[in-house]
């Protein structure tokens, strides 16, 4: 029994992960994907389920929720048109290289997945947004990914490296720049609105000043999308800032003095030297918190229940909405689009980004 | 100063310019991060008509503090804020447990142990398991009848299927399977973790949230400390396994003190994740199980608009816990967390 | 002293290795190792780095699984054993000290997952302290000890039990030279006093003549000789054998057997008995060697360096491409450029097939 016990230990070790792993996620994804495709209606006691086929996506992408999720289509404009199809070659001029270089069918496919993707986003960029239409759920979940992660990865990557160089009081401006990430999200959507109110809030002052006195931004769809980004951005900057500087700091010092006698300047050094050893590091704290964006669900829900409008409404929120309303059907499809973009974006950013970096060092 | 005005700066050293500019910014960014936690604590001590009459700045200048707000939320409200408080408390702390113990325990040997799995094996479990929920979702099969099924077909075919091809997995694969949760945004899985919930009648209890935050988090856990489970030179571990001691006995003690730095950070991040947990807790708890944050978000509901200053009191409440948690494993943090998971 | 002590406890045994060998996916670590280590007995695995004498070790610890093959300690098969139920103790390279326990508990741990009752514990954890003189350490934390101190008390957690066998993975490599010497003589002199078989790996051939009864020479995952210090010294069976032992290693030349006498470039020694053989090549030891005026020798080569080491001086020659080194007495002096005779007793040579590397026995 005893032997039996340690020749096992580590599968039983391993096992209660994997159960509750099955239990909680795998199942429920497949129910979920079967929830996708059926229609469900409650009755007495419980509820009754009917396949339904693609009806529930259908609805979503070319059907009556078509604006919410995608957004409003219509003849393209002409920046659309130009913009569309620079794209398009970009992206032909991509694949047509990769082919002539080093073909793999694996990679062939996987990279076709990331092409009909990134056309797809692209032409869904230009058919609303620079066609001057609104654009749904789908772009603003983007917009909140690609603005907010880029804001975030900036400015928590230079205070990183500003905190980095051997300063006085360097310890004290890293405590401070920590405290966002201990506030609840909850909290930072509430702190934010209190801090927008333009009657109320503390830069009242400054809005009558500028003539804004009466106006609200929670009623203007840029001005509610760009308050959450920042209020997102106060949250996880030092995020990216913990992780940057502990990258930056693990760069031996002597090679940053060697480059120096070596005569290379800060910039020079900055690009030379150091960037190239914390790059990995970036790119997977870039990834950490793109995956994590595109589940953005409580600050749009707290800060303008995705008002005006579904100016503000992440895919995430919109599932959420479609089930309070119990319509389970369609509250699971959407979730699995945004499953399905998150995934193809993510995996192709590792793929093509974090493993070609990792790939290329010697 | 006595180094001279026109001698070169020393390796490493900053001109004053720059210098000047780098605090400046760091400054302002210090400002922009203090000022909305300095306006939240004042909000807190306001009374409505310090909020409702514009922007007041300075206590005792500006305004006169009170701690009306203070004793609304904790002496009218008091059974509402303790009731959440004690049940957010009670499920960040099990959640945070459950997974970190688990998840470690994975991690672990995960780092020590070489399995390789059959890919077509756990296909035909896929299958399997799909074929179950098509069954009992779409043609309202009876659930422990296809189960049962399910489970005896699986042993009973597992072995020749497994032989039928081999492709094995490595823990590798195991390691990226498990940390990939990760990637599910939880609104895809919480439609069926509700309806599962509800079918046990375990919807709006506290084991509900307790286990679901557990899973949730537990990719956190198993990626940071396998991380930090591969630091520990395995000399150890193995003189220990020679001198008797059996994998539980090691892990217990010779691996877990070891990796206390590790854990007090990994601790630390699940337990502010499932502290601030929000959309699963929507879904999962009603009332009995009301978590923090479902209690403050609910504050935006009432009739008369939001109430300034009852939710910065109670904002602030939620965030004192995590703080004091912060300085308590303060000292772990730089060395845990950050080197381990910046290595990976 | 080879009184039997009255420390000596735990009953030696012997173990028993046949044809053990180790795959890592399509490298074969470990090449049909046999070998017969008796009971009480010194056995030494020597072989430079990726020889596969850690995996050995760690083979015989049950720390790597046994491909194919067969292991006994004593009488009993243990080649699925695990490594708890194999009665072995074994001292890391690392020491691998418990950083967060003291010395006491350290060396007690094996004793704690014994359940040992805690009078009897403390009694031997004392015991085995004083045998390595850490009494009054015990309660320090290993990070606060000295690299001697904590190869002591790794010596001490692996005695503490009364193992039947020992296992030593380099475990003086981490010490400072002057360190090792003495730790070398202390160890020789434990394991003399406890008869407890053992094993040890290293890679410095000193400590292996020093410490061994016999050595075990290692090469590519294969054994290459198993005898006593002096045997594979003065009587290796290959040119791998031979090149490794000894320092300055031996001297190499050239050349063809051809009718009972050895030619090569500038030399030619008789050599009674041997076979005749296209491609030979002779070695001889520095030390069988003297510096003698050029053309008196059996062989006439350009001085290169004169190295002083304090108890002897090396005459380092150039003869072609080889270096030749001859171990003189200290006070030696000769020209740096100068030419000059080597000259030995070609009685002490041995001589090697090229091709095979193995050695040309006379014949009879």
């Amino acid at each position: 029994m005893d032997q039996w016990l340690d020749r096992h230990m580590g599968r039983l070790f391993l096992a209660p992960a994997v159960v509750l792993i099955l239990v909680f996620s795998i199942f429920p994804l497949i129910a979920s994907l079967i929830l996708a495709f059926s229609r469900v209606r409650f009755t007495g006691g419980g509820f009754r389920m009917r396949f339904a086929g693609w009806r529930n996506f259908d609805k979503q992408i070319f059907g009556s929720e078509q604006f919410h999720l995608l957004g409003t289509f219509g003849p393209l404009s002409l920046l659309g048109w130009i913009v569309g199809l620079a794209a398009t070659a970009a992206l032909i001029y991509w694949i047509v290289r990769y082919c002539r270089s080093h073909f793999t069918v694996v990679g062939f496919v996987g990279r076709m997945i990331t092409f009909a993707m990134a056309l797809g986003l692209a032409w869904l960029f230009a058919a609303t947004l620079l066609s001057g239409r609104p654009f749904g759920t789908v772009g603003t979940t983007l917009f909140y990914v690609i603005v907010g992660c880029g804001v975030q990865f900036l400015i928590g990557t230079a205070l990183a490296f500003a905190c980095s160089q051997h300063i006085a009081g360097s310890r004290t401006f890293r405590v401070i720049f920590f405290v966002p990430m201990m506030i609840t999200p909850i909290g930072v959507g509430y702190i934010f609105r209190m801090m927008a109110d333009t009657t109320k809030g503390p830069f009242a002052g400054v809005w009558q000043w500028v003539g804004l006195g009466d106006w609200s931004w929670a009623t203007d769809p840029w001005a509610a999308r760009i308050f959450i980004v920042v209020a997102d951005s106060w949250q996880w900057i030092p995020f990216v800032f913990i992780m940057m500087l502990a990258a930056f700091e693990s760069v031996p010092r002597d090679l940053n003095e060697a480059a120096e006698i070596d005569g290379a300047g800060k910039w020079m050094t900055f690009r030379e030297i150091i960037w190239p050893q914390v790059l990995p590091i970036a790119a997977t704290v870039m990834l950490i918190r793109v995956i994590e964006a595109f589940k953005i669900v409580d600050l749009p829900n707290i800060m303008t229940s995705g008002g005006p409008g579904i100016a503000t409404e992440s895919v995430s929120l919109q599932a959420y909405y479609a089930w309070r309303s119990l319509d389970l059907g369609s509250a699971s499809a959407i979730a699995y689009i945004l499953l399905f973009i998150t995934v193809v974006i993510c995996v192709s950013f590792f793929n093509l980004v974090v493993l070609a970096r990792v790939r290329a060092k010697p | 100063m006595s180094r001279g005005l026109f001698e070169p700066r020393k390796i490493g050293q900053m001109a004053p310019a720059s210098k000047v500019a780098l605090y400046a910014i760091l400054l302002a960014w210090s400002l922009f991060v203090i000022f909305p936690i300095y306006w939240l604590l004042i909000t807190s001590v306001k009374t409505p008509a310090a909020v409702n009459e514009g922007p007041f700045f300075l206590p005792w200048v500006d305004f006169q503090p009170s701690l009306h707000a203070w004793r609304d939320l904790f002496v009218l409200d008091f059974a509402d804020t303790v009731r959440a408080y004690v049940n957010s408390i009670v499920i960040a702390l099990s959640s945070t447990a459950l997974s970190v113990l688990v998840g470690s325990m994975a991690a672990y040997s995960l780092s020590r142990i070489a399995f390789a799995p059959n890919l077509i094996t756990i296909l035909y479990f896929l299958v399997l398991l799909i074929g179950a929920c098509v069954a009992i979702g779409v043609f309202g099969a009876d659930l422990w009848l296809t189960l049962a099924v399910a489970v005896a077909l699986f042993f009973l075919l597992a072995r020749a299927v497994g032989q039928l091809y081999t492709v094995r997995l490595q823990n590798g694969d195991i390691l990226f399977w498990i940390i990939s949760q990760r990637i599910l945004a939880p609104i895809v899985v919480v439609v069926p973790i509700y309806i599962m919930f509800q079918s046990v009648r375990l919807l709006d209890t506290h084991v509900a949230l307790i286990l679901t935050y557990a899973v949730v988090n537990m990719p956190i856990v198993v990626w940071l400390m396998y991380d930090f489970f591969n630091s520990i030179p395995r000399d150890l571990e193995e003189s220990a396994q020679l001198d008797g001691a059996t994998m539980i006995m090691t892990f217990r003690e010779i691996v877990l003190p070891l990796s206390r730095a590790g854990l007090s950070a990994t601790t630390l991040l699940v337990m502010i994740f499932a502290w601030n947990e929000y959309l699963f807790a929507l879904f999962l708890s009603t009332s009995r199980a009301q978590t923090l944050p479902i209690l403050v978000a609910a504050m935006n509901a009432g009739e008369r608009g939001i109430l300034w200053w009852t939710m910065s009191v109670a904002i602030i409440i939620m965030i004192i816990p995590v703080v004091v948690l912060a300085i308590v494993l303060q000292k772990y943090i730089s060395k845990g967390l950050l080197v381990g998971a910046v290595k990976g | 002293m080879n009184a039997p002590s009255s420390v000596m406890t735990a009953a030696a045994k012997g173990i028993s290795v046949r044809q053990m060998n180790k795959y890592y996916g399509a490298f074969h670590a470990l090449k049909d190792l046999s070998l017969d280590v008796d009971p009480g007995e010194f056995l030494v695995l020597l072989g430079p780095s990726g020889c596969g004498k850690s995996t050995a070790l760690r083979m015989i610890a049950g720390l790597e699984s046994i491909t194919s093959g067969t292991l006994t300690i004593g009488d009993r098969d243990v080649t699925e054993v695990l490594p708890k139920y194999r009665d072995i103790a074994m001292v890391f390279q690392s020491y691998a000290l418990y950083p967060h326990k003291t010395v006491g508990e350290n060396i007690g741990f094996p004793l704690k997952v014994a359940k040992t009752p805690k009078a009897e514990m403390e009694a031997a954890i004392r015991a085995a302290a004083e045998q390595v003189e850490l009494q009054d350490l015990l309660e320090r934390l290993p990070g606060q000890l000295s690299g001697g101190q904590r190869q002591r008390v790794a010596l001490a957690r692996a005695i503490v039990r009364r193992p039947s066998v020992f296992l030593m993975d380099e475990p003086l490599s981490n010490l400072d030279a002057k360190l090792r010497g003495n730790m070398r003589a202390e160890l020789k002199h434990m394991q003399n006093t406890l008869g407890i078989t053992t094993v040890y790996v290293t890679h410095d051939q000193i400590e292996a003549m020093t410490l061994a009864h016999r050595v075990a020479i290692m090469k590519d995952g294969e054994l290459q000789q198993l005898g006593t210090p002096k045997e594979v010294y003065s009587n290796p069976s290959n040119l791998f054998v031979a090149g490794f032992m000894g320092s300055p290693p031996m001297n190499f030349v050239e050349g063809a057997l051809k009718d009972g006498v050895f030619t090569g470039p500038g030399i030619s020694l008789p050599a009674p008995g041997q076979a005749d053989c296209p491609s030979v090549t002779v070695g001889f030891r520095p030390e069988d060697c003297t510096v003698v005026a050029a053309g008196e020798g059996q062989l006439d080569a350009l001085v290169y360096t004169l190295e002083m080491t304090g108890d002897q001086s090396l005459v380092t020659f150039r003869a072609g491409d080889t270096p030749l080194v001859v171990k003189m007495p200290k006070d030696f002096e000769v020209a740096v450029d100068s030419a000059a005779g080597i000259s030995f007793d070609p009685g002490a040579a041995c001589y090697f097939d090229v091709s095979t590397g193995r050695r040309l026995r006379t014949a009879g």
